[in-house]
């Protein structure tokens, strides 16, 4: 599903009185696409996910999601929170947790189970189906979201930073295995980060994003690149450097 | 998993034997303390204010010989957690709807936060001219008490839950019911698990103060004319069978939190 932006602005306070946070945001994002948004950090990133995701509405403009407009959260609108703890249910298994939208729409039990396997199965955790989250490590949490969300088979997969928590072993780990996953489903795939590298392993598109307030989309990269991304690829070292200068850019601008 | 290097040398301990070997350190200090209270009570302290041990135990079986103490016992705890029970079916609902949906929160709100600052025992005379002398006022009192302590405790857990969980729920297309009964009550049942056994804790205070003011029964009223008839080691029957027993229900209330609610309430049985 195609995702649009049309000259999105959005206040936390309803843009009542102080600058919004978000300011004249367009976008658009063809079915299937890998994209990117980077920014440094609290330009907007989450708010911008949380827009498409439907959590709040923009005080002017419009998202619109296969050319309906977005009115609320959505089983068509996956999401994977930042947070590792507060977005699970920690009185359910992974099992529990990977189910728990299939069980809410009423599946029958067969496609119940069938999908939450085949979702358990690409994130690999398998063998873990009957631990609580309290007795899952940080990267394994991570996973029982993506699963969670998987298993919906949502058209469109919205992730805020899920590995900036993470050690960097795990997070390259969990990159790649991303990249498979979102090969195999074909879904469009918005991935929030501030991380140069991990924008560049994962993305087709990277949009940057402007320091807040009024934060927009400053730059937009099209990394032309197959996967599994080759680091030492003249292409992925200019793309790095050119995004490194630009984003530094913006950073400068908060801190001065 | 953690690991402690002292576990992990030979023999290894079972948590069965963990849980033997506290239990043996735990009980030898209760025996400790009884007998420090036995030596300074006969050899250092007038009997008359701190009769020893032993002379308690005497008087707890002078009292069962008249046939009086299981019947005080029986008829505080059927107070205790009738009011306990009942108090808690009615506000765990309660505080559920006044946790989730607002214009029902500023309905009970003023009343709930006058209230909570009267406690029970202002209220027992009050209650003894409005529902007589009998049952009916002593368990509405332990209700009253248990009441606030767990609509005040649910609706703070309902009220405390994530918003990412309700959001992913969301996600997920559960409704607005779904999202009540599969997120947010099971979120906010180790708030009501606390408040009820805070409650519980808070019942025997009411129930004691109760029995001493209007009963012809009961562990308070026990403790209460012992005085009269200056049997000091009957009070300390009654001041012990308290403890005794708020420690059994307290160790019952853990108990079912860790066998039944382990997966909702976690660390919080644990203490
Ligand atoms: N719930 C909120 N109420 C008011 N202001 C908020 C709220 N959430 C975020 N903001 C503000 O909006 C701005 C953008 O926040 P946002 O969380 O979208 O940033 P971000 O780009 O995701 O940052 P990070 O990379 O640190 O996660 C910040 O200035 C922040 O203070
Ligand atoms: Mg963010």
């Amino acid at each position: 599903m195609t995702i649009e932006m049309t000259r999105v602005s959005f206040a936390y306070d309803g843009g009542t009185s102080g600058v919004p946070v978000l300011a004249d945001v367009d976008l658009t994002v063809p079915d299937g696409e890998f994209l990117i948004l980077l920014g440094p950090s609290g330009c907007g990133k989450s708010t911008l996910l949380k827009l498409i995701a439907g959590f709040d509405k923009p005080t002017t403009g419009e998202v619109k999601v296969a050319g309906k407009t977005v009115t609320g959260p959505g089983k068509d609108r996956g999401m994977v929170f930042q947070d590792l703890d507060s977005a699970l249910f920690q009185w359910l298994t992974v099992r529990g947790n990977v189910e728990f939208g299939l069980r809410m729409n009423k599946v029958s039990d067969a496609d119940r189970k069938r999908q939450a396997d085949e979702a358990l199965r690409m994130v690999n955790l398998s063998g873990h189906v009957d631990k609580l989250p309290d007795e899952l490590s940080g990267g394994m949490k991570q996973r029982v979201q993506i699963a969670r969300m998987l298993a919906m088979r949502p058209e469109i997969m919205l992730m805020d930073e899920p590995f900036a928590a993470l050690d960097a072993q795990t997070r390259q780990m969990l990159q790649t295995q991303l990249v498979t996953i979102w090969s195999e489903v074909k879904r469009t795939a918005i991935y929030v980060t501030h991380d140069i590298r991990e924008a560049l392993n994962l993305g087709q598109r990277i949009l940057l994003m402007s320091a807040g307030p009024r934060a927009g989309i400053k730059h937009e990269y099209e990394v032309p690149l197959s996967y599994p991304r080759d680091q030492t690829d003249p292409t992925y070292i200019d793309l790095l450097d050119r995004l490194s200068k630009d984003i530094e850019e913006e950073v400068t601008k908060v801190w001065s | 998993m953690v690991v402690d290097t002292t576990e992990s040398t030979p023999p290894k301990k079972t948590p069965f034997g963990r849980w033997i070997a506290g239990f043996w350190i735990s009980f030898l200090s209760v025996v400790f303390g009884l007998i420090v209270w036995e030596i300074a009570a006969r050899y250092f302290i007038d009997p008359f204010f701190l009769p020893p041990v032993s002379a308690i135990v005497a008087g707890a079986i002078e009292l069962i010989e008249r046939g009086l103490l299981f019947q005080h016992i029986a008829i505080s705890l059927f107070r205790i957690l009738t009011g306990f029970i009942l108090g808690s079916l009615v506000a765990i609902p309660l505080g559920l709807i006044i946790g989730s949906y607002m214009p029902v929160r500023q309905i009970f709100d003023p009343y709930i936060h006058f209230l909570r600052f009267i406690p029970a025992l202002a209220l027992t005379t009050l209650f003894l001219v409005w529902f007589g002398v009998g049952e009916v006022s002593k368990i509405l009192l332990v209700m009253y008490s248990t009441g606030f302590i767990v609509v005040i405790n649910t609706a703070t857990g309902v009220v405390t839950t994530h918003k990412n969980k309700k959001l992913a729920a969301e996600t997920l297309g559960a409704s607005a019911w779904q999202i009540f009964w599969f997120v947010t009550v099971p979120a906010a049942v180790p708030s009501m698990y606390v408040g009820m056994r805070l409650a519980l804790a808070g019942s025997f205070l009411v129930i004691v103060a109760v029995e001493m003011l209007a009963a012809e029964s009961g562990l308070g009223y026990l403790i209460w004319t012992s005085k009269l008839y200056f049997r000091i080691d009957w009070m300390f029957v009654g001041i012990f069978l308290l403890g005794f027993f708020g420690l059994l229900t307290d160790y019952a209330w853990k108990v079912i939190g860790r066998r039944w609610l382990r997966r909702y309430v976690r660390e919080t049985a644990n203490y």
